[in-house]
C-alpha cells in the first residue's frame, strides 16, 4: 500500500496541476469574453507593456541568436556536405532545421528565460504583498488584469519575435552560403521558397500559439501558487522554467508527430 | 450587508481561530474587531471580502452569496468594497495616484469623474505632494493613508479596515480618525474595523466584537 500510495502522489499532484491549468486557462477565456469596452484600455496598457518586455526588449538576443545559428547551421551542413551538392539542398535544410523546428524552439527557450522567470516572480512577490487581493477586493478582476494581458503580451512577442528570428536565421545562412561559396539572394530564396509548404506556416502557427499558452499559464500558475515567504519565489521561478521547458518540448514534438509523422 | 453563519477559522498551521461566529451586520452598520494579536482578526476581514476561504461555515455580503462560492469574484459588479489593509496591498508598479484611480477605472467611471474623486482623497489624505511615487518610494504612513485614499476614492457600500491606525503619528491619525468618523456617520456605507487596541476607537459610534482563542480540547 505503501508503494502505491508512493507511486500515486506523483500522478495525482500531476493531474491537479494539469487541473489548475486548465481552469486558469479556461478562466482567464471566459473572463476575457467578459471584459466591457471601458475596461480595454485598462487591459490593453498592461498588455503593451508586457509587449515591450517580452518582445522589444528581447529582439536584439534573439536576433543576435538566430543570426549565429543560421550562419553556423550552414557552415557546418557544408563542411560536412560540400562534395555532395549540398549547395541545391541550402533551402530544404535551412526549412527543415530553422524554420520547422529551431525557430520556434529556440525563441521560446529564450522567452521563458527572459520573460516566463519575470512573470512568475514578479506575480509571486505581489501575491506576497496582498496585490492580488487588493485588485480582487476592489472590483479588478486578477485573470483580466493579471493574466490575460500576460498571455496576450507573450503570445503577440512570440508570434513577432519566431518571424524575426526566421528571418534573421535565413539571413545568417545566407551571409555565409554567399561569402563562402557565392550562392545569389535569388538563387538562395528559391530554394527556401520550394522547400517551404503551408503545412510548415501552419504548424509555426500552431507553436506560437500553444507555446505561449503554455509559457505564460506555467508563469503565471507557479507565480500566483506563492503563499508565505519570499524564499518560494526562486523556487516558483525554478519550477516555472523547468515545467515550462517540458511543456514546450512535448508540444513541439506532439506537433511535428501529428503534422509531419 | 453582512451575514456570517457558524463560521470556522483556522491559522495557515491548522490551528483553529474563530469557530461557530454567527453574525449579521445591517448596511450602514459600524463594528470593531477586537483582540491580540494572532487572533484571526484579520483573518475574518479577510474571508468577509472573499479573498480567503474559511474552514467551515457561510458568509453573504449584500445578499450575495460569498462562501461557499466564488469568493470575492462573486461579488464583482454587484457590491462596492474598500479594503485597507494593515500591510501591503498597493501595486508597487503604480503610483499612488494610479493606485487610486485603477479600481475606478476598471468599474467604468467616467474619467473626469475618477479623476476628481481621486484628487478630492489625495488631499483629504494630504498625499498630493508624494502622489506621484510608487509605494515603495512613500513612508510607511503614507502608504497606510494611501490605502485609505483608495478606499476613499471608491465610496464604497462597505469598507473594511484592518488596522487602520497602526503606526501613524499624532497628525497622520487625526487625519485618518476624521475619515473614520465620516465614514460611521455615513448611512449607506457599512463599516468594519480590525484592531488590536480599541482605545483609540473609544469615541467611534460602533458595535464591538471580542474575537477569544478558541480552546483546545485536550487529548
Amino acid at each position: 500500500m505503501v508503494f502505491l500510495a508512493r507511486l500515486g502522489a506523483p500522478v495525482r499532484g500531476f493531474l491537479e496541476f494539469l487541473g489548475d491549468q486548465a481552469h486558469l486557462v479556461l478562466r482567464t477565456l471566459r473572463d476575457a469574453l467578459l471584459l466591457r469596452l471601458d475596461q480595454l484600455a485598462v487591459v490593453g496598457g498592461q498588455t503593451k507593456l508586457q509587449v515591450r518586455f517580452t518582445g522589444l526588449d528581447a529582439l536584439w538576443l534573439v536576433s543576435g541568436t538566430a543570426l549565429l545559428l543560421g550562419a553556423v547551421t550552414l557552415i557546418q551542413a557544408f563542411s560536412q556536405l560540400s562534395g555532395l551538392g549540398a549547395e541545391n539542398y541550402i533551402g530544404t535544410l535551412m526549412v527543415l532545421i530553422i524554420l520547422r523546428e529551431l525557430g520556434p524552439l529556440l525563441t521560446a527557450v529564450l522567452v521563458i528565460g527572459r520573460s516566463a522567470t519575470a512573470i512568475a516572480a514578479e506575480l509571486g512577490a505581489m501575491q506576497l504583498n496582498g496585490e492580488v487581493d487588493a485588485l480582487a477586493a476592489h472590483g479588478v478582476n486578477p485573470y483580466q488584469y493579471l493574466l490575460l494581458p500576460r498571455w496576450l503580451g507573450v503570445l503577440v512577442s512570440m508570434f513577432a519575435l519566431v518571424v524575426c528570428f526566421d528571418a534573421l536565421a535565413l539571413g545568417g545562412g545566407f551571409l555565409v552560403a554567399k561569402l563562402k561559396y557565392g550562392v545569389t539572394f535569388g538563387f538562395y530564396m528559391d530554394s527556401v521558397r520550394q522547400a517551404l509548404s503551408n503545412r510548415d506556416f501552419a504548424a509555426t502557427l500552431l507553436k506560437v500559439v500553444l507555446f505561449s499558452g503554455a509559457i505564460a499559464f506555467h508563469a503565471c500558475h507557479f507565480g500566483l501558487r506563492i503563499q508565505r515567504s519570499q524564499t518560494e519565489i526562486p523556487q516558483a521561478v525554478t519550477k516555472t522554467v523547468v515545467s515550462a521547458l517540458v511543456a514546450v518540448f512535448c508540444l513541439d514534438g506532439l506537433i511535428a508527430a501529428l503534422l509531419y509523422f | 450587508m453582512i451575514e456570517l453563519h457558524d463560521l470556522a477559522l483556522d491559522a495557515p498551521d491548522g490551528r483553529l481561530l474563530v469557530q461557530g461566529l454567527d453574525l449579521a451586520l445591517p448596511r450602514g452598520g459600524n463594528l470593531l474587531l477586537t483582540g491580540p494579536s494572532g487572533f484571526g482578526k484579520s483573518r475574518l476581514l479577510k474571508v468577509i471580502a472573499g479573498i480567503e476561504r474559511p474552514a467551515r461555515g457561510t458568509v453573504r455580503v449584500g445578499g450575495h452569496p460569498v462562501w461557499p462560492g466564488d469568493g470575492v469574484l462573486a461579488l464583482a459588479g454587484k457590491v462596492r468594497l474598500g479594503f485597507a489593509f494593515a500591510s501591503g496591498g498597493l501595486l508597487s508598479n503604480l503610483t499612488l495616484r494610479e493606485n487610486l484611480a485603477l479600481p475606478l477605472r476598471f468599474q467604468g467611471t467616467p474619467a473626469a469623474e475618477a479623476r476628481q474623486r481621486t484628487e478630492a482623497a489625495l488631499e483629504r489624505l494630504d498625499l498630493l505632494a508624494v502622489s506621484e511615487l510608487r509605494p515603495h518610494a512613500v513612508s510607511a504612513s503614507a502608504r497606510r493613508h494611501g490605502n485609505l485614499a483608495r478606499v476613499l476614492a471608491m465610496e464604497p457600500d462597505l469598507i473594511l479596515l484592518d488596522d487602520p491606525l497602526e503606526g501613524l503619528d499624532a497628525a497622520d491619525r487625526a487625519i485618518a480618525l476624521e475619515l473614520l468618523q465620516t465614514w460611521t456617520a455615513d448611512p449607506a456605507c457599512t463599516l468594519v474595523i480590525a484592531a488590536e487596541e480599541p482605545h483609540a476607537f473609544t469615541h467611534l459610534e460602533v458595535a464591538r466584537l471580542q474575537l477569544s482563542p478558541v480552546p483546545v480540547e485536550s487529548p
